[in-house]
């Protein structure tokens, strides 16, 4: 018996051994990804890759590198490494020719590993992070009885949500245990400043620790959640992303409005717009089913304000094509970035050095880009208009006389889109930098077309069918002057003859056509012979149907009632829009990234390393953005899912969370990266506040910060999450927190941008002359994200706290700590001021220094200060106090204030003025414990 | 080696921990970062998984106290003069008769086939050089008369003609000159210098950067930025104008003896802080909010000129109320005077390209060089003349250079006469600290297009200064994502010729 079973186990072990190297087909199989692609980017990619493919030979997609290279032969057989020249090379010990040249030869092992890989066959692996996500089964934990309820676990105790089940994996795996939950005060200011950037109230606090039901955490959090201030705390994250500012950028910098698309954002995070929903409407709200007229609803096209969030530049000399062109760009690579964590702008001037893109495929994605509206003018059209209220009214009286006045229910409501169109956007439209044929003409300042007596112009390929007439917004001092406007020939027949506007304001005039088939150039001839030398400038034409009922040759009364809402002034945003017919533009492949260099024309489509776009989907910006939040897409939730993270952690699962590419930091989980994602797309139907809900909600979230030596030792930037984060506050909410604490916060939301308190000499506007002119009342106290903010210039204590300056989508702000951002909280007076109105407080609210200490640092912390620290700021206290009383003009000075009670200005306010600074200056105030 | 570096790092250990007793003692400030240092947390035994001596005061929370140098170094302290825009080599430094012959010809297409320019298109015309140029001093230097002064100080000088680089736009060309790498996000050589060496003064930050120019550099903050590196060895920009650092003055009615207090109740409050929770980045609060402290008295006090005598401000040409490059060399001195390990100059206005008589090389670059030129060589004898120049490197250059043909933007005649960015030839040049006076290395061919003999590589520029101030460059490295990152990537070679 015994020695039949060692004769069996014999067999076992000696064909355990024997068989894997007779036959191989037990050796472990190299994974490509996780093996293979390492060792290529490292020392071989940056010659054998998408930019360089020296002697012909590149490792970037397996059909380049097992095709022939410059020798003639490939470098790689698959199936026999010893007959790959790679091997070879890799190898010798000649140094001018063994491979990687220049560079330490590799490792004995990872020769083999290469060898191996293609003695196997050589196969390419998709990147985990471009598969579909698939949802991972939950790591078990506890025990089988602990599980059921039965026995009382550690493990199943402390869990909380699924979260913990991966966390708690992956710590067992190192060895390591979860801290226990923090303080309830140190919870709840934690939760409250993640979700709505703001510290929680006493009250607040009362609440939660005298709350007694098992459910008192998540009625804690379900209240964040429902809180305005929600709202306004993830835009102020989104907002790096959008690159959003009040200026357009470059050299000049001069002003924007575009405030709405902030505010939009607001309300979409606080209405919980599903991230899908969400993303679609930044990307082509524009192209949403229009409603009623012909356009989406205000909303949809306010959203569309993420991609008009790109610089414009104004300079003189500028051409406007170069930089609509740059723009077009910077909205490829943004969406890549943000929605996709890839470095696609690469991508532009050479296939991807390490992912799987072509440098066509890239141009092919800008033409989903290509076709909008927006030139460079400085207009910034196209913008949404806002009308007041009497205006509005006459739009609507317009519009039912239209209704009511047409022919059919179809004309009707045909005519209503385009005149509704017209009204709300002014397109489409010609922009006059597109005319040519110069004759005494110019394009002034490189913006706008100007001519000059006997001066003329081409509009080129315009469809007149249907469009008898010309809108045309222009401006000049001449007097007496008149165009001819000419047919196919500069001496072609005149089509119409029309004196130029009385000299002042632009205005937009309506000149009747006779009516005309098909497409033509038309020509403009001006005929200025008082004034010869002064410029005629038109900003744009258009080209229009005819209002029902309106004579054909002269402007009726209906056409007067347009015109004069086309003139009426009105609040405008920009807008993305496409332009179609005569005005949708094609899209070429640049040479080499080269503008002016144009290559093979290109139609819209995604990259093939990508699931392609569903044949039902338009191939237009609407399509894609519904392609990128489809299901199978692999890369929009797994992204977004690690942004929320990474905000509420410090860092993200995947630490890069702008490249989640091969060369991205390997995700520390990447199954409940997955599972996330797999969650928030399925189950919570792309819910942002169902994710973040699930994130705070888990024990993992809710761990003490507190770091034990061995601990610390063992993973000092807590990947593996043994502990709960501890991360210095935003520049927002550093700022927000003590304008909260100290009572002066104005919780206005909404509108235009303000100015605070700002030191001189910031903002260095060479060429406009703008000022910051420092707003009154409550605007002085908004919270952060409404302050005005300044590409060249950004307000300096942000950018302090790690702001970025917004010219190009921020993807992930790197946390530093430095002696400037200890003068800034120390000495900015907004944080005077803080101290100030904080000191005020304590001493309402104490009777003996101590009592008011107390008082201020549990307004702040919303806990009690251990005796320990409180004795150091009653020391503080006493010994301020003390100084005040011996040089009472000092506390005069600190609150030298116009309008201010000289009375209440004691020693004692002031040195709780000072306590409070410093209380205001601790390290776990500004830091989210 | 290993025994020796081991040696170092217990030397800088000592130190560190010795001059910190003393200056607690003095000043009261630090206090309760010395207990912590003294109670143990893994100054020593830490310090050995560090790949060299630099880093190990990390741990202190006082990462900016002084290191010793890797080996004995000849310089201490740099002075980086970056002019932004890059100026034209071939109207400076670069002489080339031969080129001048060839002036308003079509550029050979040998040039341009395979050739990618920022704004060139279709074939530009051949532009001889515009200044006038001579020898000049014992070395025979060649210097244009767009820099009068300086041919004064040619002696000093050695001239790096065969400079090249990669990256033809400005930002990430000035990213590359800095971090070496033109990609966002690396470490600057500042930053890199005072992570290895540390400040020698207390009371100001060891990496401060000066802009004139009316601009900031196009790559913007992250050409001093720390990038992986911690923090507090990122450049702090100083202000010509108000407050030399925003927010260093005490507000009204908070005096210096108050704020002193309040800074001592945040650090012990703070340090109470460390014990309980241990998270390291409170010392380096603690440490930054202390040199805040000290930099609101000694960074006004360096910064401000008035003191000088009439005579110096007279020889840099420097208006006193004025902020200006010139002020900016000045300040320099001041500030490696007073022991700033690394100054940084940003002077804006360089990019030549014949579009605007500001931006051209007949009139912009003549008119730069007349703001910049008399500052320069003032700088150069003033720490000479103070022994200082001995032991500090001054860096003069652009991000690339220009080329030998006249721009001609979108194919059109410009209407000044402008060069365009040129990645393949160019000229640095460096004094003090280590390198040959009155010398010249590497040359460029005949029309000055390529550099042909003596290149140098931006990141072999980058290896010779961490060489000059005591660094094996391919040591002087930092953890990050999983393997040693360090200033010159992968590549660098000491340019030894140049060396004394």
């Amino acid at each position: 018996m015994k020695a039949q079973w060692l004769f069996i186990g014999f067999i076992g072990i000696a064909g355990a051994l024997l068989l894997p190297s007779f036959l191989g087909i037990f050796e472990k199989k190299v994974d490509y990804n996780t093996q293979i692609k390492p060792l290529l980017n490292k020392n071989c990619i940056a010659c054998h890759g998408g930019v360089k493919k020296a002697s012909g030979f590149s490792l970037l997609f397996r059909h380049e590198a097992v095709a022939p290279a410059k020798s003639g032969k490939p470098a790689i057989i698959p199936g026999d490494a010893d007959a790959s020249e790679m091997i070879r090379r890799l190898t010798l010990t000649d140094p001018d020719e063994r491979m990687p040249l220049d560079h330490p030869p590799l490792k004995p092992e990872e020769i083999d590993l290469l060898r191996k890989w293609i003695d196997q066959g050589a196969e390419w692996g998709n990147h985990w992070a471009y598969q579909s996500v698939t949802k991972p089964d939950l790591p078990r934990i506890g025990t089988f009885l602990s599980r059921l309820g039965v026995t009382v676990n550690d493990e199943t105790d402390w869990a909380k949500n699924e979260i913990d089940h991966f966390i708690l994996d992956k710590l067992k795996q190192d060895g390591l245990k979860p801290s226990p939950e923090a303080d309830r005060a140190t919870l709840i200011r934690r939760v409250s400043l993640d979700l709505t950037g703001l510290p929680p109230t006493e009250q607040d606090v009362t609440d939660f620790v005298n709350d007694k039901s098992p459910k008192a955490y998540e009625n804690v959090v379900d209240k964040l959640l429902q809180s305005p201030a929600y709202g306004e705390r993830w835009t102020g994250m989104w907002l790096d992303l959008a690159r959003y500012a009040d200026t357009k950028g470059y050299e000049r910098d001069p002003g924007r409005k575009i405030w709405r698309y902030r505010d939009w954002l607001i309300n979409a995070f606080n209405q919980d717009k599903p991230f899908d929903q969400f993303t679609v409407e930044q990307l082509a709200g524009d192209l949403l089913p229009p409603r009623t007229d012909g356009l989406p609803d205000d909303d949809q096209l306010i959203a569309t304000g993420f991609h008009r969030n790109t610089m414009n530049n104004d300079e003189g000399g500028t051409q406007d094509e170069e930089f609509r062109i740059s723009a077009v760009l910077d909205r490829v690579n943004t969406t890549w970035d943000v929605w996709q964590g890839t470095t696609f702008s690469c991508v532009q001037c050479h296939s991807h050095p390490y992912d799987p893109f072509v440098n066509e495929e890239y141009y092919k994605f800008v033409a989903f880009f290509n076709n909008t509206r927006d030139e460079d003018v400085t207009s910034e059209t196209p913008t949404l208009r806002f009308y007041k209220p009497a205006d509005s009214l006459k739009i609507v009286d317009l519009k039912q006389y239209i209704q009511h006045s047409a022919g059919n229910p179809k004309q009707a409501k045909a005519v209503v889109s385009q005149v509704t169109q017209l009204i709300r956007t002014v397109e489409p439209k010609i922009n006059s930098h597109d005319f040519d044929q110069y004759v005494n003409a110019s394009l002034l300042d490189a913006k706008y077309f100007g001519f000059q007596d006997k001066g003329s112009v081409r509009i080129k390929d315009v469809t007149l069918t249907g469009r008898p007439r010309l809108l045309i917004r222009w401006g000049t001092k001449a007097t007496d002057a008149s165009v001819t406007l000419h047919l196919d020939k500069l001496d072609g027949p005149v089509l119409a003859k029309f004196p130029t506007p009385k000299p002042g304001k632009d205005t937009v005039q309506m000149i009747p056509l006779p009516s005309i088939q098909g497409k033509h150039s038309l020509y403009m001839y001006l005929d200025s012979p008082k004034m010869p030398k002064d410029w005629v400038q038109i900003k744009w034409v258009a080209f229009t149907p005819i209002l029902p009922g309106q004579p054909q040759q002269a402007v009726g009364e209906k056409d007067k009632e347009l015109l004069a809402i086309l003139n009426a002034e009105a609040e405008q945003t920009p807008i993305m829009l496409d332009g179609t017919g005569d005005l949708a533009r094609k899209t070429h492949v640049f040479d080499r990234g080269n503008w002016l260099v144009k290559g093979k024309q290109v139609t819209p489509d995604v990259p093939k390393s990508f699931p392609a776009m569903d044949p039902k989907l338009p191939k237009n910006r609407l399509g894609m953005a519904r392609w990128m939040v489809s299901r199978e897409h692999p890369l929009t939730a797994r992204v977004a899912v690690n942004r929320f993270w990474e905000q509420l952690y410090g860092t993200g699962i995947v630490e890069t969370v702008e490249d989640m590419g091969t060369q991205g930091i390997p995700p520390t989980h990447r199954e409940l990266l997955d599972y996330l994602a797999a969650e928030f797309m399925e189950t919570d139907h792309w819910s942002v506040k169902k994710l973040l809900k699930k994130m705070v909600m888990s024990a993992t979230y809710r761990q003490d910060s507190k770091a034990s030596p061995e601990l610390l030792a063992k993973d000092p930037f807590n990947k593996l999450m043994a502990r709960g984060p501890r991360v210095r506050l935003s520049a927002e909410a550093v700022r927000d927190q003590a304008l909260a604490v100290s009572g002066l916060l104005s919780h206005k939301m909404f509108g235009p941008s303000v100015m605070p308190v700002q030191p001189d000499g910031i903002w260095q506007s060479p060429y406009d002359g703008d000022t910051w002119k420092q707003s009154k009342g409550e605007d002085l106290h908004r919270r952060a994200l409404y302050t005005y903010w300044k590409r060249t210039a950004p307000y300096p204590s942000m950018v302090t706290f790690d702001s970025p300056s917004r010219e190009f989508c921020q993807l992930r702000r790197l946390r530093t700590n430095t002696p400037l951002q200890a003068l800034v909280t120390l000495n900015d007076p907004v944080y005077v001021e803080a101290a100030k109105n904080l000191a005020t407080y304590m001493q309402q609210h104490g009777a003996s220094p101590a009592n008011q200490i107390q008082a201020g640092f549990r307004r702040i912390m919303l806990r009690d200060l251990p005796a320990k620290k409180l004795n150091v700021l009653v020391q503080l206290y006493k010994t301020t106090e003390q100084h005040y009383r011996q040089k009472p003009g000092e506390a005069e000075n600190l609150f030298d204030q116009p309008g201010l009670d000289c009375s209440i200005i004691t020693p004692q306010l002031a040195a709780l003025t000072v306590t409070a600074n410093t209380m205001l200056n601790l390290d776990e105030v500004i830091t989210k414990e | 080696m290993k025994n020796l570096l081991d040696e170092l790092q217990q030397a800088a250990a000592l130190r560190a921990t010795r001059r910190h007793f003393l200056h607690t003692c003095s000043t009261g400030l630090g206090a309760m970062a010395l207990g912590s240092t003294l109670a143990g947390c893994g100054f020593f035994d830490k310090s050995s998984d560090q790949p060299n001596s630099v880093g190990a005061t990390l741990q202190s929370g006082e990462p900016s106290a002084p290191h010793p140098s890797q080996y004995v170094p000849k310089a201490k302290r740099v002075i980086y003069i970056h002019m932004a825009g890059s100026p034209s080599q071939l109207e400076l430094f670069d002489y080339k008769p031969e080129l001048a012959k060839y002036n308003g010809k079509d550029c050979p297409q040998e040039l341009l086939t395979g050739k990618k320019f920022a704004f060139i298109r279709g074939v530009p015309k051949m532009l001889g050089p515009q200044g006038k140029f001579a020898q000049h001093g014992q070395s025979g230097a060649w210097i244009s008369d767009y820099l009068p002064h300086l041919q004064g100080v040619a002696d000093d000088i050695t001239f790096l003609k065969g400079m090249h680089t990669d990256q033809f736009n400005h930002a990430p060309a000035q990213l590359l000159m800095h971090t070496g790498s033109a990609r966002l996000g690396r470490p600057s050589l500042g930053s890199w210098v005072t992570y290895g060496l540390g400040t020698e003064n207390d009371n100001l930050p060891g990496y401060i950067v000066l802009a004139s120019g009316g601009k900031q550099p196009d790559a913007g903050k992250s050409v001093w930025g720390s990038g992986f590196l911690p923090t507090v060895y990122q450049g702090v920009q100083c202000r010509t104008d108000g407050d030399p650092v925003l927010y260093a003055s005490d507000p009204s009615g908070i005096s210096r003896d108050v704020r002193k207090n309040t800074i001592d109740a945040i650090s012990e409050i703070n340090q109470q802080q460390y014990d309980d929770v241990k998270d390291p980045e409170i010392l380096t609060r603690i440490a930054q909010y202390e040199l805040a402290f000290r930099m609101q008295m000694s960074v006004p006090d360096a910064m401000d000129i008035k003191s000088e005598p009439q005579y110096i401000l007279d020889s840099y040409g420097v208006d006193p109320n004025k902020g200006s490059f010139a002020r900016n060399c000045l300040l320099a001195r001041r500030l490696v005077e007073r022991g700033v390990r690394f100054v940084q100059l940003f002077d804006w206005g360089w990019d030549t390209h014949g579009t605007s008589a500001s931006g051209s090389i007949d009139i912009g670059l003549k008119t730069k060089c007349q703001e910049s030129d008399q500052a320069v060589a003032a700088l150069l004898k003033d720490l000479k003349q103070r022994g200082l120049l001995d032991d500090t490197l001054v860096v003069w250059g652009g991000e690339f250079g220009r080329t030998p043909m006249q721009e001609n933007r979108d194919g059109q005649v410009l209407p000044f006469m402008g060069r365009d960015h040129h990645l393949d030839a160019f000229t640095v040049w460096m004094a003090g600290g280590g390198v040959k006076k009155g010398f010249s290395f590497g040359e460029t061919d005949d029309i000055g297009y390529y550099a042909v003999k003596d290149k140098v590589h931006i990141h072999d520029l980058q290896a010779t200064i961490l060489h000059l101030l005591g660094f094996d460059h391919t040591k002087l490295t930092y953890q990050f994502q999983g393997r040693p990152f360090r200033l010159t990537d992968v590549a660098g070679k000491i340019v030894k010729p140049i060396l004394v």
